[in-house]
């Protein structure tokens, strides 16, 4: 506020004006009084002086006059100090005082004039004494009161403290002024840095005033700069910061001292999937019921040794996730914070598995016609060559296994050579049902034989996009699966149908289906849902595999539709002849 | 929900261990249900016998969980809402602990049938014990988030798993009349079956003392006789 230094300075000067005025009014006064007493003091003892020149008879005779003429009382006084005239008492008489030792008449003695101001009893005042002596003896003396002299200056005393009082207003009107010219930059700056203070970092103070004050006010404008600048960076820095730790596909959770949930990200939203608003605050096991990352967490607590671990978590969904538990930088020691990175490794894993389930399945196809091979190859060499009808038994069981192997290879071949993007197909315009019926030529001994019907619904259906041979080999391989897992007197059923921009060709059978959740896994190689049935039956089990690649190859689409007990129907989906790449 | 502070952090943090310790709990007997289920469809002697000896580590912290809760009876004498959740929280170890027993039970009766042939493919089987681990899930998480919704749910799993129960019974008694020699293997899936069933009860015991500990209201008897 403006009020309180101007208010303090104007006071200030006010009083000192007061202060003025009373002293010089009071020094000027004295100073006059002092001046006027002198001079009429001087007047008086003049005046005495010429009365003196007279005869003291002369004096006494004629002092009535003399007196009027000097304007004061007069006293003739004798060498002794007797009282031996007096204009102002009527007649002598005893009564009066001896007046020698009056300090002006002693003064006159010793110096040849005196002067004396005394107040008299008789006319109750202060009295202007002034004598000298006569050349003859005695005194004579003149008194005034003193009243007369200062009088003058009791008749000046008002004007003269009016006029100083009208010089003091006029300086303290000028002095406030320019007070006022200098402070109103100061409660400027001060309400200034007052909105500063606030928050409000905007705007910048002018002042024109160079000095002192103009450079409190270039300092503040830069340290207000200086300031925005620091915030914009800080701010910036967290901006970076936040979008990093909200972006990142990795689950971020920190956890504060006493070990409960203070931050999550969205990629660990993400992981627990709509649990995460609420759990802030809670403890890991709380959030997450792992009982391994609890005993983990409680491990990291007491060494503070940076901790990995794989978890799973049940929930609506199963996952695994790779855990890094580390401390987070800064902070005291009670205020250690921890923080944790979730890494979804589901998917690594389930691939993991396929291929261990490969490698295994493999180790298994391959050694199981090999072990057969060597057993009677061994004994052959034994001696069971020697028996011819014996000896060609064991060689044709040799050979078929050989031919089981072989075929296993080829598979695998083809398999690689899609996974390689190697295969190359030639498309053409194909007919589904010419197709249908060449493959059906090859299927249908073995159904007959079985007792499976094959039954027959193709409408007309436009031509296909295939390549020839490959075609071929995705229907033998469908359709021999349909008979081989249809129990004697099923219907393998075949129905086509243009639909969706494309050819769908279904073939249904009646065995005995395959249960829901194992058919994602069925594209895979090896992958057999009976598997004790399924490899009775022959095969390699990397027929679906094959075909579900050489769909794809295609542009189509394999889909498998089952259910346990209900049978099976395997739809796959050609793309027309017309439609452009 | 505000969380309520108390005067000593000490304190604070010992209602906590409990509230983990029975959150550790449930996280071991869900893990051992997970593993039987697995056993059970994968046909793993080895599981199942590594089920078996890790329930000695239920009843451990069982024990554990009982003393935390009478010392802090006995030391802090809590009122009101810390009352409840102490008196809850033995009684909560209890079920879980015998869930915990069945569980093991359970694995014991899978290395039997894994020396038996299978005579079907289990399919109510694995759906129990998911429908079971869901529910002992559901009530400790109605305990972490004070929902009382979520225990409500878990009281209507409960009629699910009785009815999937059921419906194991009758199917199995149809084997066991058409077929002697499946009686052996019938008796034990049976005895899963129900040992599943009665974990669910557990479950649902725990779920009414989770809504007890929430708002103080018993709902433990009322609904047995609705469900009669």
């Amino acid at each position: 506020m403006r009020g309180r230094l101007f208010g303090r300075l104007a006071v200030a000067f006010v009083a000192v004006g007061v202060l003025v005025v009373a002293l010089a009014g009071l020094l000027v006064e004295r100073q006059l009084r002092t001046g006027l007493t002198a001079w009429i003091a001087a007047e008086l003892v003049a005046k005495a002086e010429i009365i003196a020149q007279m005869p003291a008879a002369r004096i006494g005779s004629q002092a009535p006059l003399l007196a009027k003429s000097a304007g004061a009382r007069l006293t003739l006084i004798d060498a002794a100090g007797r009282v031996t005239a007096d204009t102002d008492i009527g007649a002598l008489n005893e009564g009066i005082e001896n007046h020698l030792h009056r300090s002006e008449v002693q003064e006159a003695r010793l110096r040849g004039r005196g002067t004396a101001i005394r107040y008299s009893q008789t006319e109750k005042m202060n009295f202007l004494y002034a004598a000298i002596p006569l050349a003859e003896g005695g005194y004579v003396r003149l008194a005034r009161p003193l009243k007369e002299a200062t009088g003058s200056i009791d008749e000046i005393r008002l004007p003269l403290f009016w006029d100083l009082v009208l010089v003091v207003c006029l300086v303290l009107v000028l002095a406030l002024f320019f007070t006022f010219r200098a402070v109103s930059p100061i409660g400027r700056l001060a309400a200034f840095t007052d909105r500063i203070r606030q928050g409000d970092l905007t705007g910048m103070i002018r002042v024109e005033s160079r000095g002192e004050i103009g450079r409190l006010a270039a300092n503040i404008n830069g340290i207000i700069a200086v300031l925005q600048e620091k915030i914009r960076a800080a701010d910036e820095k967290r901006r970076q910061l936040e979008s990093v730790f909200a972006g990142m596909s990795e689950g971020l959770v920190v956890l504060d001292a006493a070990g409960r949930i203070e931050t999550v990200n969205r990629g660990m939203a993400a992981l627990l999937s709509g649990c995460c608003g609420e759990a802030v605050g809670k403890t890991l096991l709380e959030a997450l019921r792992s009982t391994p990352l609890h005993d983990a967490w409680e491990a990291f607590r007491r060494t503070g040794e940076t901790t990995c671990l794989e978890i799973g978590l049940s929930g609506e969904r199963a996952l695994v996730l790779d855990v890094t538990i580390s401390a987070v930088p800064g902070g005291s020691d009670r205020e250690r914070k921890t923080l944790l990175v979730f890494h979804d490794v589901t998917r690594l894993k389930q691939l993991e598995r396929v291929r261990t389930d490969f490698v295994a399945n493999v180790t298994h196809e391959i050694r199981t016609p090999l072990t057969a091979i060597i057993g009677f190859v061994e004994t052959l060499l034994q001696g069971a060559a020697a028996d011819p009808e014996r000896a060609r038994a064991f060689l044709e069981t040799i050979q078929a296994n050989a031919q089981r192997l072989n075929r296993l290879v080829d598979d695998l071949l083809i398999l690689s050579g899609f996974e390689l993007g190697e295969m190359t197909l030639s498309p053409e315009a194909v007919d589904l049902a010419g197709a249908l019926d060449q493959a059906l030529a090859v299927v249908s001994p073995a159904a007959v034989r079985k007792g499976v019907r094959i039954v027959k619904d193709l409408p007309a259906v436009p031509p296909v996009r295939a390549d020839r041979d490959r075609l071929a080999q995705v229907l033998l391989n469908v359709l021999d699966n349909a008979v081989k897992f249809t129990p004697t007197g099923g219907t393998v059923t075949l129905a086509a149908a243009a639909e969706g921009g494309g050819v769908t060709l279904r073939v249904s059978d009646t065995g005995q289906g395959i249960p829901r959740n194992e058919i994602p896994r069925l594209g895979e190689r090896f992958y057999r849902a009976d598997k004790a049935r399924s490899r009775e039956l022959g095969g390699t089990g990397l027929g679906l595999s094959i075909v579900k690649h050489l769909m794809k190859a295609h542009g189509g689409t394999l889909a498998i539709d089952s259910a346990l007990g209900q049978g099976t129907t395997v739809s796959l989906r050609f793309p027309l002849w017309e439609a452009a790449p | 929900m505000e969380r309520i502070r108390h005067t000593s952090a000490e304190y604070e943090r010992e209602l906590q261990e409990i509230k983990d310790g029975l959150l550790y709990l449930g996280a071991l007997t869900e893990k051992a249900l997970e593993q039987g289920s697995r056993a059970l469809l994968d046909r793993d002697s080895e599981l199942a016998r590594k089920i078996m000896a890790e329930d000695d580590q239920v009843d451990r912290i069982d024990v554990e969980i009982e003393e935390k809760c009478i010392r802090l009876l006995a030391l802090r004498q809590p009122a009101a809402r810390d009352l409840r959740f102490i008196t809850t929280a033995i009684k909560i170890t209890g079920h879980l602990e015998r869930i915990g027993d069945m569980a093991a039970n359970i694995a014991e009766k899978i290395l039997i049938l894994n020396g038996l042939p299978q005579i079907k493919p289990y399919m109510d089987l694995p759906r129990m014990f998911e429908g079971v681990r869901g529910m002992i899930r559901q009530s400790l998480d109605a305990m972490v988030y004070e929902d009382v919704a979520r225990a409500q749910r878990v009281r209507e799993e409960d009629t699910v798993i009785d009815r999937l129960n059921d419906q194991i019974f009758r199917e199995l008694l149809t084997f066991m009349l058409e077929d002697p020699h499946k009686i052996p293997v019938s008796l034990y899936v049976m005895q899963i079956s129900k040992s599943l069933e009665r974990i669910a009860d557990h479950a649902e015991g725990i779920a009414d003392m989770v809504v007890y500990m929430i708002t103080g209201k018993s709902v433990r008897h009322k609904a047995g006789a609705e469900k009669r």
